[in-house]
């Protein structure tokens, strides 16, 4: 246990990204990663079965992919840092994965923000 | 010699970029967020710096999970702003100084801070963000940019004290360059913000301040806390505010705080702080706890 993440467990909501669950999760991850690279986009957006087969990913990975469940995704291994380079190329904001996550309309997401108009 | 002439913490938000790049510096909802950073961009032509040394970290873009480094300097005379997803920025390649960036990296070295070095390597948001707003770029950037990468992403992080350590060790580093440059020292992220999981969304304004406060007076006790106390504090991506701690490790002891904009509009406390070297007059010291964060959105 490393020493600086005591308590976290007590933080509810909230996915720690450590070298455990990046060992896990490295070609999920490496999958999104690769999506800074237009040639990589470009494949994925014509045939996402075969790419997602290409980078090696199980079917739960597939899964979370093809239905683009984005709390579900952090909650396997996925780091967000990733999650949002893959958002870019299936057009979705990042306040609207946010709202997602947080089992939000959009709308009822922005409602809780200070600057509503803010997007 | 080289001199530190002051600092800044700034937020690196990437919709900074977005809405920069859109040119939504007038839109009402965007205005008190570029407002904020005039006066310190007006403070930067003023004194002209060489070079900033960027306390920043990559978010999963110049390096992969496969081989993360939690240390890391860039050496080059240019470094191309990343493609993060989205394409590219209509914004020139960051320019370096080669002589700087090297004498830096031998200074932590043999300090005993065992960096990685990266080469030609693209930079993300977490320099590109706020760059442009501090330091204008048509045609070209006017100074150089020392970048040095913190792992704020992949735990285990460095701990809070370590990234004070290394700020202290930068700035030892810069008063060994024989050259007579003037840096200024950028610390990046925050503040308070949570971006994943049902907790997404989080904000604490009181413990911005509170932070804000303690950077400025008694850092210390900042060096004490647990990635999981500023994760409960401050929201779970808010503990990249520790690059904030490299930042105030590279100042002396008493500084004063120039300008502050606090801009809180959807998920991120967006924070801009300019500091120099000298003492806070008692009263406004006192004062800080309390007050009414300027341009803030009640």
């Amino acid at each position: 246990m490393n020493p600086q993440l005591k308590g976290m467990e007590e933080i509810e909501g909230t996915y720690a990204f450590d070298i455990r669950t990046s060992n896990k999760a490295l070609k999920l991850n490496r999958f999104f990663w690769n999506m800074i690279r237009a040639e990589w986009r470009d494949r994925y957006k014509a045939d996402p079965e075969a790419v997602m087969q290409e980078a090696g990913l199980n079917d739960t990975e597939k899964n979370l992919v093809r239905t683009e469940d984005w709390l579900g995704l952090v909650q396997y291994g996925a780091c967000f840092f990733v999650i949002e380079k893959f958002a870019r190329v299936v057009r979705k904001t990042n306040l609207e994965v946010y709202a997602m996550m947080r089992g939000e309309t959009f709308e009822q997401f922005m409602a809780t923000r200070r600057v509503p108009e803010s997007r | 010699m080289a001199k530190i002439i002051g600092s800044i913490g700034t937020s690196h938000v990437p919709t900074i970029g977005v809405a920069y790049d859109k040119g939504r510096q007038a839109d009402p909802a965007w205005a008190p967020l570029f407002d904020g950073y005039k006066p310190v961009a007006q403070w930067l032509a003023e004194k002209k710096p060489d070079a900033l040394v960027f306390f920043y970290n990559d978010h999963a873009t110049t390096f992969f999970f496969d081989m993360y480094p939690t240390f890391a300097l860039g050496v080059g005379e240019r470094f191309p702003v990343a493609d993060e997803g989205a394409g590219l920025r209509p914004l020139p390649h960051i320019k370096g100084n080669v002589d700087l960036q090297c004498h830096i990296a031998e200074s932590l070295v043999n300090d005993e801070f065992d960096l990685t070095i990266f080469q030609e390597k693209p930079i993300d948001h977490g320099c590109a963000s706020p760059l442009p707003l501090l330091w204008p770029h048509d045609p070209d950037w006017p100074g150089a940019l020392v970048p040095i990468a913190i792992n704020v992403l992949q735990y285990p992080l460095p701990t809070a004290k370590r990234c004070y350590k290394l700020g202290q060790a930068v700035r030892r580093a810069v008063e060994s360059y024989p050259e007579d440059l003037k840096v200024v020292i950028v610390g990046t992220g925050g503040l308070s913000h949570q971006i994943h999981g049902e907790r997404t969304g989080f904000n604490n304004e009181e413990w911005d301040h509170e932070f804000l406060r303690l950077l400025q007076f008694e850092p210390e006790k900042l060096t004490e806390l647990t990635h999981a106390d500023f994760v409960r504090r401050g929201g779970a991506e808010s503990v990249e505010q520790i690059m904030w701690l490299a930042m105030r490790g590279a100042m002396p002891e008493k500084i004063r705080r120039l300008h502050l904009n606090y801009y809180l509009a959807t998920t991120t406390a967006m924070t801009l702080a300019l500091y120099e070297e000298g003492e806070e007059p008692a009263q406004a010291a006192a004062a800080t706890a309390s007050r009414v964060p300027d341009n803030a959105t009640a």
